[in-house]
């Protein structure tokens, strides 16, 4: 408030007033108006923790697929150094791991521990029977099958016995939740523009409902000279309150889904991360402020094009 | 105080002029009736003094100001210059009569405190006085037009229009306003009236401008209804 004089403070003070009367006097209206504006800020809101859970559980499980090249038998250490510089020329690749044939067995030991049959065998074969590989990460999943080329090529295949590009059924699922990834953005785009145009509708006719319904009072301010903005400033109130209840209640909502759902799959390790990011107190703030400002935002657009329609304050 | 300069004022939709070449002068603190038949622009002249109309063409200066150099971002400031008195009253009937007074001041932006203090007295000049928490339609005719002369005096206008005030009133009724106009002219407000009661004019003994078909056609000091 610094800066403004003693009437302004009076003035501003009696605009925000007059806009919460306005509410609670048209409370069917408000609930009315604050209904649509809770549907819509709640599915923008689900749209956004869908798509970074979809986008977090597509990393973790890329994180899992990894090409290998086992390599033959007799190669040596320089050899091996050549082959690993020329792959991380290729400018997809991120990492390579070098296992060794002993860490390759001892890998697949840790792998089926459980399984007698397996572990007889293996104990039974001795130390050289796993290649050694280089396992190699990449940054772009669709490029994968290059490495399969790269390895094809002759100047590689000496060195090379064998390509595999990841399990089969990692990929599948990354598919499938990309798929419903791209599904979920265009479905909850298309219900948060719909539902965000029916709520500036709704709250345009309600204000002005609130206008007509106060046209005398208007009449009579603008005839003793009030000025546009304490005519307007009400309505601007008015309809951006819409806007912080409907925030503050789509928040409750869309918390108590994912403290109920996520719950239930935070101990997995695809969603875990998501949680955690989302039921952090920053996190929680700053969905609580992005959802009322969103919905002020709604609020006095939608009010801004029903006073500029009705109130006729060009004409004095 | 208040000047027109050969002031034309022409409706699109309406054939005719509602105004033509009105030439009129004010003095501060002057007391003018101006009388005529309905239609003959009398409401139209207040208009143009408000703003709510603007001329075709002439020139309007209202306590210096002259009109065609207001903004339209000016004339908020214009009207609370200048009080107004509607025929109908235009009162909020959900507010008390306190409300509607303080209403005037409240979007002025004076203090709560300030607005206590001053509508009482208000009240007290036209008469009202224990009345502020009556609601309009409790009241006479005569009662509420005092209320809207409370209302458009006082923020203490150098100009105080009443338009027909005494129109929907009985005799009794209409005389307890007049009253009340000619005590504030006496503590050195403007006072423009218009009307179309004869017994009014004829007893105000005031200075009388005729309008006829937009046209001022007679301007008399001290004078009657002709």
């Amino acid at each position: 408030m610094a800066g403004m004089t003693a009437r302004q403070i009076n003035t501003t003070r009696r605009i925000i007033k007059t806009g919460f009367l306005n509410l609670f006097r048209n409370a069917w209206l408000t609930i009315a108006a604050t209904a649509v504006m809770i549907v819509a800020l709640t599915i923008i809101a689900i749209a956004v923790v869908l798509n970074v859970t979809a986008n977090n559980a597509i990393d973790e499980l890329a994180r899992d697929l990894k090409a290998s090249i086992y390599l033959v038998d007799d190669v040596s250490d320089t050899e091996r150094n050549l082959l690993q510089s020329r792959i991380l020329a290729l400018d997809f690749v991120e990492s390579i791991d070098y296992i060794t044939q002993d860490q390759a067995r001892v890998d697949l030991a840790g792998d089926f521990q459980n399984d007698d049959d397996i572990l007889q065998a293996l104990a039974l074969a001795g130390n050289d029977v796993l290649p050694a590989s280089l396992r190699i990460t990449v940054s772009d999943l669709e490029r994968m099958p290059e490495i399969g080329d790269f390895a094809a090529r002759e100047e590689n295949a000496v060195f090379i016995d064998s390509v595999s590009l990841g399990q089969t059924d990692a990929q599948a699922t990354i598919d499938k939740a990309a798929s419903a990834q791209t599904f979920i953005n265009t479905a909850s785009i298309v219900a948060a523009l719909t539902l965000s145009a029916v709520s500036i509708m709704i709250i345009f006719n309600t204000i002005r409902m609130a206008i007509y319904t106060r046209r005398d009072e208007i009449r009579i301010m603008k005839l003793i000279g009030a000025t546009p903005s304490y005519i307007r400033g009400p309505f601007l109130v008015e309809a951006s309150l819409y806007g912080v209840f409907a925030g503050i209640i789509s928040t409750v909502g869309v918390y108590s889904l994912i403290y109920s759902l996520g719950g239930q799959v935070s101990n997995q390790k695809e969603f875990a991360q998501t949680y955690a990011f989302f039921t952090e107190t920053g996190i929680v703030t700053v969905m609580l402020a992005s959802l009322i400002l969103l919905g002020i935002l709604i609020g006095a657009v939608s009010s801004m094009l029903a006073m500029e329609k009705y109130l006729k304050l060009k004409h004095w | 105080m208040i000047l027109l300069d050969r002031v034309t004022k022409k409706y699109k939709k309406k054939s005719g002029v509602a105004i033509e070449r009105i030439n009129l002068h004010v003095e501060s603190k002057e007391f003018v009736v101006i009388v005529g038949p309905s239609g003959a622009g009398k409401s139209t002249l207040l208009k143009l003094l408000t703003r709510e109309e603007k001329p075709t063409s002439g020139k309007i200066v209202v306590g210096g100001i002259d009109y065609e150099r207001l903004r339209d971002k000016d004339i908020p400031y214009l009207r609370r210059k200048i009080g107004v008195v509607f025929q109908d009253f235009k009162l909020l009937p959900n507010r008390t009569v306190f409300e509607n007074v303080a209403f005037a001041l409240e979007i002025v932006g004076m203090g709560n405190k300030e607005i206590k203090h001053t509508v009482p007295k208000v009240l007290d000049i036209v008469g009202l006085k224990g009345k502020g928490q009556s609601y309009p339609i409790e009241l006479s005719g005569g009662e509420r037009q005092r209320v809207a002369i409370a209302r458009a005096i006082v923020r203490q206008p150098k100009i105080l229009i009443a338009d027909e005030p005494t129109g929907n009133l009985d005799p009794k009724h209409a005389w307890d306003v007049i009253r009340v106009l000619e005590k504030i002219n006496k503590y050195g407000t403007t006072v423009i009236l218009t009307t179309h009661n004869k017994e009014i004019v004829d007893k105000l003994k005031r200075r009388v401008v005729t309008i006829k078909d937009g046209k001022v056609v007679g301007d008399k000091a001290r004078s009657v209804y002709s």
